[in-house]
């Protein structure tokens, strides 16, 4: 690993034009100057909002192709720019920026990739939520064969190791499965580590995030895929 | 001709009944989506499921009459086996689409990033 990694920060956004730039400046305040937006399609002025602001590099997806194919548009641009760590994280302001050091330390010790969990430090999550994911735990562990505590959370870091071996096909939520599915098929060196959530009424209320219908959904297709 | 009626029987029929009429205001509210050719075969796959739920003793006549006597079972577990593999058949493509579109979408999206570093 080099002594000065470059780092880039994904994130993926879908209408998120009402926080997309708080979201961006506090990972500026954390210390992250290469940061791509990936807008996935938004009717909303997100790509705009995260393009005027320095050091971003906001990339649009013309028409929306989810989650995961925001993500993994986000590490292909990563990976033009020859990145030796990438930390994703959504766009909502859900994640706690504070959190990326912590990953990044991580993967300078030796890991392939680092997973954000949410169960670890679960005080204030719904408990729906916390249902939900224990849930997405034992069909990803079923499918996959690895079981993780957050099988579903966007916070994750990738080394450039593992950034080349990885090899997803799927382009929503299930996406974050796959890449469990990939740490076990490629033997990668992965950590888990506790982060904060901050679960706002505006994160709560969003349309397009995981409900029981995008769950059966996303399970449905995780079979299908497998 | 109706003997005794079983619950499985009427829920099977108010489904198929749902879906052909379903059809049939569709076709005649002429929805884009509705063609002749979708009603014809709405029609004859919910009306005949809507008609076998109501007189399931027709099978097994119409079964003597093909033929095929009383290896209806097995012509119906064949029928079975074919559905699934064009529906395997038609997931594929749907994905292999999906996938297409998802590189296109990323491959224009991407085209920034490769401009800007042709222009430098």
């Amino acid at each position: 690993m080099n002594k000065n990694p470059k780092i880039y920060i994904i994130i993926p956004a879908f209408n998120e034009e009402s926080v997309i730039v708080g979201v961006l400046k506090e990972v500026r305040n954390a210390g992250y100057n290469n940061i791509i937006v990936i807008d996935d399609g938004s009717h909303d002025a997100t790509y705009n909002k995260a393009g005027s602001m320095d050091n971003v590099i906001s990339l649009k997806h013309f028409i929306n192709r989810g989650k995961g194919a925001a993500i993994k548009t986000g590490i292909e641009a990563a990976k033009i720019f020859d990145a030796d760590i990438v930390v994703t994280l959504d766009g909502d302001g859900q994640h706690n920026p504070k959190d990326i050091a912590k990953m990044i330390e991580l993967i300078e010790n030796g890991n392939d990739v680092v997973l954000g969990t949410r169960l670890k430090n679960s005080k204030g999550m719904p408990k729906h939520k916390i249902l939900a994911n224990y849930i997405g735990n034992f069909f990803t562990w079923t499918i996959y064969g690895l079981w993780v505590t957050d099988s579903q959370s966007g916070f994750r870091a990738y080394s450039k190791y593992a950034l080349n071996l990885i090899d997803t096909k799927t382009d929503r939520y299930e996406y974050d499965s796959e890449i469990i599915r990939e740490i076990h098929r490629n033997n990668l060196k992965y950590a888990e580590i506790p982060i904060e959530v901050r679960y706002t009424e505006y994160s709560m209320n969003k349309k397009n995030k995981m409900n029981f219908k995008n769950g059966i959904k996303t399970v449905i297709k995780m079979l299908i895929s497998n | 001709m109706i003997k005794t009626v079983s619950i499985l029987q009427i829920i099977v029929a108010l489904t198929a009944l749902a879906f052909l009429l379903t059809g049939i205001f569709k076709y005649i509210k002429r929805q884009r989506s509705q063609t002749f050719f979708k009603l014809m075969a709405s029609v004859i796959i919910w009306g005949s499921i809507f008609v076998f739920s109501i007189f399931p003793s027709i099978t097994h006549s119409l079964s003597a009459k093909l033929g095929f006597g009383e290896s209806l079972n097995t012509l119906i577990f064949i029928g079975f086996v074919i559905i699934f593999i064009i529906l395997t058949k038609i997931i594929n493509i749907i994905e292999r689409i999906e996938k297409n579109i998802s590189e296109i979408v990323r491959k224009e999206a991407l085209s920034k990033i490769n401009q800007t570093k042709t222009n430098d």
